[in-house]
């Protein structure tokens, strides 16, 4: 501790090229922490569901086909008559919590292209669904109501400066039934929840393609959302609910929320293994920046060096020192690019320029403190090489070496 | 005006051949990750657009904007091959007669395919959609070269299928004499590997239509029609036939327009890779940088010497500014030589439109290339740049004193 002095005096002998090091650090982390985060994130939402034990079912076809309406009213029946008894029933009306889940997929107010996510669902059971998700009582009361009601996420509420009692326009891109809502209420949820989703009652758009288009793409949920009471009950129902639809014409797929969402960065995989690769590369580079800046820094200092063998320094003293000023500026840089990028997202919402991709994004700790963690033992390893050789040099050589 | 001899800059490099080394080695990494991932938007670009025919027409439900979510009756498909104007299908080349391609000579080009996407697993277990399009005769003759690659073509009605070579082994069952395994209902015999022409056929398994309308219960639809013109003038009267029919309810897009307006995946990379390549770019310049500054540095007095020899401050500013670019530019001809080494690599993305698996060839084309030579110059002119404004500004007197 005693040569804390002496190691930052050295860190600051060369101002530029340290501060070059560590910009250059800063950036790969800020880079490294973005590409890392994209899945990261994915995974530490999917944990927070878990406890809330929701199930899906989708076509066995994939996403893009509809399961019919009949399914949502067929699996409360299935689940009673196998004896599993997996979704929960409301209290005080024994109502199962189960509603359709519709993918509308319009644009918004004439935008060419809209980013957030529209879904028909049953009003009555939704926010019984997702608990986590608040609503004010007479708002709540509103939508059970309103026909054309509709509710939004708080955070699209604020992107699009929208109100209670506000007009909500949605033209159909899937359907050909234009949507003409009003916002009757604005909810809230947790940071890891999706903010900028509009849920409006599944009935309006099907009560809408039944009159006015022959009924066409109507009676179909999307897929079937429902709350369960625990996990070894989930796995039995969504055993049996496959089962039931297997041989008819509408083969189903069931799994839990969690198992549901996960396939969207399953699809990705690919581009998962790529993003890997270039944080590997991006550590590597790294380790090459800053063992060169150091190296260039050490070959400056060979008589010096030799001055302080000379007057009785140790070898493991100098190597000490060499490592920890290679290790102070590389953490430095990489505490800027870890910690630095996790505390700009918290603030600054990139959301509505991820063109939906993204409904929500921050660096997740765990990534941030893995990145610091590696650009500490990128500066311990890259100090390694001139430490080494700066310990090692003969004293003589050293002192008479002119550079 | 005398110039710095192209020599004394070379020299340089490689008296000081560590660090110049190590520098190369930064911007080569980083050039390489760069080139890869706008290898793969390049490889999806060519393949869009080697997969539209000016002349084909796809018609497709009117309101669905992909293949995935149009259908209409196999009735309607049929009234489509008696309209005038569409070409008529080639006579077989020996070598496909022999591979079991249907016998098309004098029909009309025109194919009403089904299409199926079940969530699948890969063969490590994660899961994607993967497309099974239910191809007709004309199918094979309305894709760029399409080729039995191994073994030969379906037949239609005895549960067969064709696997395209870049899915070959990434799904169970792929090979060449397997069970292609669906569900327990759906089960077909691989009997060919095909390509075609890097298009979009190559990320679909194409089994005979009246099996997968048989095994997905859905025999009276058809997806989506495809229909080549005789001519542009033919195609004109056919889309004009076909958009003002109102029974039909379809709307007619030229093949090359659709697949331009399928490019929300092209997008979604490319704006993924400009953020890795300008950070990427933005770190590697500060390490270029510090090379640099260590460069001017050591060679105060040479520089004083220069500049009392009658070198201008120009000459000598350029000669820095030459040798940064040198560096960077090995580099980044090493890196697009590192990048070459993935070429073979296809990569697995999913498609945003239609979320299904599309696997791509990785393409070196002119994008990465620019791509690179951006990010070489970048690093060095904006590396170089600031160390050698520092090495003109020196003062004579006194860098000639230097030590």
């Amino acid at each position: 501790m005693k040569f804390l002095g002496y190691i930052l005096r050295n860190a600051r002998r060369n101002p530029v090229r340290s501060l070059l090091t560590i910009a250059s650090i800063s950036v790969c982390g800020f880079l490294a922490m973005i590409l890392l985060s994209l899945f990261s994130t994915n995974n530490e939402v999917r944990a927070t569901l878990v406890p809330y034990n929701r199930v899906i079912t989708m076509s066995a076809q994939g996403f893009t086909q509809p399961v019919p309406i009949a399914l949502a009213r067929e699996i409360p029946a299935i689940d009673d008559r196998s004896g599993i008894h997996a979704i929960v029933h409301r209290e005080s009306d024994d109502k199962p919590l189960v509603s359709p889940f519709s993918w509308y997929g319009g644009k918004f107010r004439g935008e060419s292209a809209t980013f957030f996510a529209q879904f028909g669902i049953d009003p009555d059971t939704l926010f019984d669904i997702y608990p986590e998700l608040t609503i004010a009582p007479d708002q709540l009361k509103a939508f059970k109501e309103r026909p054309d009601g509709t509710v939004i996420g708080r955070k699209l509420a604020e992107d699009k400066k929208l109100q209670v009692g506000d007009a909500f326009e949605l033209k159909g891109e899937i359907y050909p039934f234009d949507m003409n809502l009003t916002v009757v209420g604005i909810f809230d949820g947790p940071e890891k929840r999706d903010l900028r989703t509009c849920y409006f009652n599944w009935n309006f758009l099907n009560e809408g393609l039944k009159r006015d288009f022959q009924g066409q793409g109507a009676n179909n949920a999307g897929t079937v959302l429902m709350r369960c009471k625990s996990d070894p009950l989930v796995a039995r129902l969504c055993v049996a609910v496959d089962e039931d639809t297997k041989s008819s014409d509408r083969a189903t797929k069931t799994q839990t929320e969690d198992a549901f969402v996960s396939q969207f960065s399953e699809m990705i995989k690919d581009l998962q293994t790529y993003i890997n690769m270039v944080g590997l590369a991006v550590a590597f580079s790294l380790l090459v920046i800053c063992g060169v800046a150091m190296a260039m820094s050490m070959r400056e200092r060979t008589s010096e060096v030799a001055v302080l063998r000379a007057i009785g320094f140790q070898k493991g003293q100098i190597l000490f020192m060499v490592l920890a000023e290679a290790v102070l500026i590389a953490g430095i840089g990489g505490f800027i690019g870890t910690f630095g990028t996790m505390f700009l997202f918290k603030f600054w919402d990139i959301s509505p320029y991820t063109m939906g991709f993204f409904p929500f994004f921050y660096i997740p700790t765990a990534v941030a403190v893995t990145g610091f963690l590696v650009s500490v033992v990128v500066g311990l390893l890259s100090g390694l090489v001139p430490a080494l050789r700066a310990a090692s040099l003969p004293v003589i050589d050293g002192l008479r070496k002119v550079v | 005006m005398a110039m710095v001899p192209l020599k004394y800059t070379m020299r340089n490099l490689s008296v000081r051949w560590p660090t110049t080394l190590l520098t190369v080695l930064v911007s080569a990494i980083v050039v390489a990750c760069s080139c890869v991932l706008f290898g793969l938007v390049d490889g999806l670009m060519y393949s869009q657009a080697v997969s539209g025919d000016p002349l084909t027409l796809l018609v497709m439900r009117k309101g669905a904007d992909n293949e995935t979510s149009s259908n209409f009756s196999i009735q309607t498909a049929q009234d489509l091959a008696t309209l005038k104007g569409i070409a008529r299908g080639p006579e077989l080349r020996a070598d496909q007669d022999r591979q079991g391609f249907p016998a098309i000579q004098n029909q009309p080009l025109i194919a009403g395919e089904l299409l199926n996407i079940p969530v699948m697993a890969r063969s490590d277990g994660s899961r994607v959609n993967l497309t099974i399009r239910g191809v007709v005769p004309a199918s094979p003759f309305l894709r760029p070269n399409f080729v039995i690659e191994e073994g030969r073509y379906i037949n239609p009605g005895t549960r067969e299928c064709m696997i395209p070579r870049s899915l070959v082994g990434r799904f169970p069952g792929t090979r060449l004499g397997q069970q292609f395994r669906v569900s327990d209902k759906e089960v077909y015999n691989v009997v060919g590997i095909f390509s075609a022409g890097s298009s979009v056929a190559e990320s679909e398994v194409w089994t005979g239509r009246e099996d997968l309308a048989a095994n997905t219960n859905n025999d009276r639809s058809v997806s989506t029609v495809r229909i080549r013109a005789e001519d542009n003038t033919a195609l004109e009267s056919l889309t004009d036939s076909i958009t003002g029919d109102t029974r039909f309810g379809l709307l007619p897009k030229r093949e090359n327009v659709y697949y331009q307006s399928q490019n929300t995946t092209a997008v979604f990379l490319t704006v993924i890779g400009t953020v890795i390549a300008v950070l990427l770019t933005i770190g590697a310049l500060f390490a270029a940088a510090n090379t640099m500054f260590a460069a001017v540095k050591s060679r105060t007095r040479e520089i004083g010497t220069m500049r009392a020899l009658g070198f201008s401050r120009t000459a000598i500013l350029l000669s820095f500014l030459l040798e940064a670019v040198v560096i960077t530019a090995i580099g980044g001809a090493l890196g697009a030589l590192i990048s070459l080494l993935f070429s073979n690599w296809s990569f697995g993305i999913s498609d945003f439109s239609s979320f299904s698996e599309r696997m791509i060839q990785l393409r070196f084309g002119a994008l990465p290339l620019a791509v690179a030579l951006g990010m070489t110059l970048a690093m060095g002119i904006f590396g170089g740049l600031f160390p050698a404004i520092r090495a003109v500004r020196l003062d004579v007197v006194k860098a000639l004193r230097e030590l």
